[in-house]
């Protein structure tokens, strides 16, 4: 099956200011298949956020390349989206304006548009919140804008780069719910970059381990867990395989900063 | 029955809080008043018994008089109404065009830096030292006072303008770019929203130095403003209508500024200090 992303021996380097290069990404081979949820974790300067740029378009790598359903990234119909820890909310917009803005700065907002976005928020308990500015509403229920943001630009991969580290740890396990919930629904591929081993196992399907400078991928862990019932982000953590796998994916990250 | 009992009770404690407060506030105001006429009183008494010299510090009967004179020949809001006019188009040619050119550098990156180190330097210049070229180009009419307070307050509206640009969240910007917006989308939905702020301090800022610009203009050369009347008055020592100069250009800087704060208030209501 052709992987919904690819990053394909994807080489990168930091070019300092006086034009000396430091390799931070070596070789990456990473595929996502359609509809999985992969986590990738590092220690901070990992190369994770470098990796996130380049997958969303924003950085262009020295060697390699990212393909989205078997082509080269912005050139066919699938959409990548991102999320970040910062909800990026405009604080001139009212809540809705705001989920909109994706579908504004690509074309135009349209009645059908606009009642998606309405829906979505009601989903997410924003109903009241409609026209509330940003400042106005708090911290959970701004992410909850910034995924709505997201969704509605209908992305078959969702890229998220810590996006729920800031929040409290109730809220936080009602967005990877949210997400979970999501990806069953609609089929979406999810990339989590995330220093949180917890958050990752909860989550994903896969979890992959960066170490090195340059940054290899040292580990590529399938996670199975047994969930009594539906597996969301309470039952993931709850069950009996949950310890071996953070002890596993512990060890990978300590013996990188050994390593290092 | 408690639920009540609750809701009933609920907005006493605030009416309750807001009381003091207002009286508080009542107070304040009523000791700087009393302060403030004691002051004036003192100094008439001190004018009336010679004390001090009249001739070279006014008194605020004489004031009055000379308000009640300017009043009733017509001069005094003729003069107001020059200035008014001189300051609020300087201020607007200079907070215009220095806002614009400080967020055009947003599409030039390549020369933003050295344009904002020019503009750091264009304040640094003493505008008043410009006066005496700015009339001599631009005669002794209305027009020279214009430029003056225009160019007194073009640069402090530049530097805001490009301090709100280089200030602004590098991941905002990405994210725009991520979402395949155009360079004029980022400008009108992102660049130009987040400006309005500073648009508005920097304004704010620049209501004085437009009044300087056009008074200092009146100064060096004019037939009419607030700043001839002072400059005419106090060259012939009457010091009452240099004071009353001074208060009504004192209104005029509150008035302005009252004015852009109530239409930043309707424009920036997404503010969270608010």
């Amino acid at each position: 099956m052709t992987p919904a992303l690819a990053i394909r021996s994807l080489s990168h380097d930091f070019i300092a200011a006086d034009g000396g290069a430091t390799p931070v990404l070596d070789r990456l081979d990473i595929a996502v298949a359609p509809g999985e949820i992969l986590a990738i974790v590092g220690r901070s300067g990992a190369g994770k956020s470098t990796l996130f740029n380049i997958i969303s378009g924003l950085l262009s790598p020295r060697s390699g390349r990212i393909e989205i359903a078997g082509v080269p990234a912005g050139t066919g119909n699938s959409r990548i989206a991102y999320m970040l820890q910062k909800d990026l909310l405009l604080p001139w917009r009212s809540v809705l304006d705001n989920a909109l803005l994706g579908i504004e700065l690509r074309g135009k907002v349209g009645a059908v548009d606009r009642e998606d976005a309405i829906a979505m928020l009601e989903r997410y308990g924003l109903a009241a919140q409609i026209n509330a500015y940003p400042h106005e509403i708090s911290g959970g229920q701004r992410q909850r804008v910034a995924l709505t943001r997201t969704l509605l630009l209908r992305p078959t991969v969702l890229l998220l780069d810590e996006p729920f580290s800031a929040l409290d740890y109730e809220t936080r396990l009602m967005l990877e719910d949210d997400v979970m919930s999501l990806r069953d629904e609609r089929g979406m591929s999810v990339v989590l970059v995330t220093h949180d081993i917890e958050e990752a196992i909860a989550m994903s399907d896969r979890v992959v381990v960066l170490a090195g400078r340059p940054a290899r991928v040292s580990q590529d862990i399938s996670i199975g867990l047994t969930t009594a019932g539906r597996r969301d982000a309470i039952s993931a953590r709850e069950a009996p395989e949950f310890r071996a796998y953070h002890a596993r994916i512990w060890g990978a990250l300590k013996s990188t900063a050994i390593a290092a | 029955m408690s639920a009540q009992i609750d809701t009933a009770a609920a907005p006493k404690p605030r009416a309750r809080q807001a009381s003091p407060h207002r009286t508080r506030n009542l107070i304040q105001n009523a000791a700087v008043a009393v302060i403030v006429l004691a002051g004036l009183a003192l100094w008439q008494i001190a004018a009336d018994r010679h004390l001090i010299n009249g001739q070279l510090f006014g008194s605020p009967l004489g004031i009055l008089a000379s308000a009640h004179q300017g009043l009733t020949t017509g001069t005094l809001l003729y003069d107001s109404w020059v200035t008014l006019y001189e300051t609020v188009a300087g201020l607007l040619l200079g907070s215009i065009a220095g806002t614009g050119c400080g967020l055009g550098l947003w599409f030039v990156p390549k020369i933003a830096r050295p344009a904002e180190g020019v503009s750091i330097v264009l304040n640094s210049v003493p505008k008043i030292a410009l006066g005496p070229l700015i009339v001599i180009w631009f005669g002794s009419g209305m027009s020279s006072k214009i430029w003056l307070a225009a160019i007194s307050t073009f640069a402090v509206s530049m530097i805001a303008a490009t301090a709100s640009v280089r200030e602004l969240d590098r991941d905002l910007l990405n994210l725009f770019r991520a979402l395949g917006a155009s360079r004029g989308k980022i400008f009108r939905k992102l660049i130009l929203p987040s400006a309005v702020p500073w648009i508005f301090s920097a304004l704010r800022m620049n209501i004085g130095f437009a009044l300087i610009g056009a008074v200092v203009g009146e100064y060096i050369a004019s037939q009419a403003g607030l700043g001839h009347e002072v400059f005419v008055a106090g060259s012939l020592f009457d010091l009452n209508t240099v004071w009353l100069g001074i208060i009504v250009l004192t209104l005029m800087a509150s008035l302005l500024t009252l004015i852009v704060r109530l239409i930043e208030e309707r424009f920036v209501t997404w503010k969270s200090d608010r």
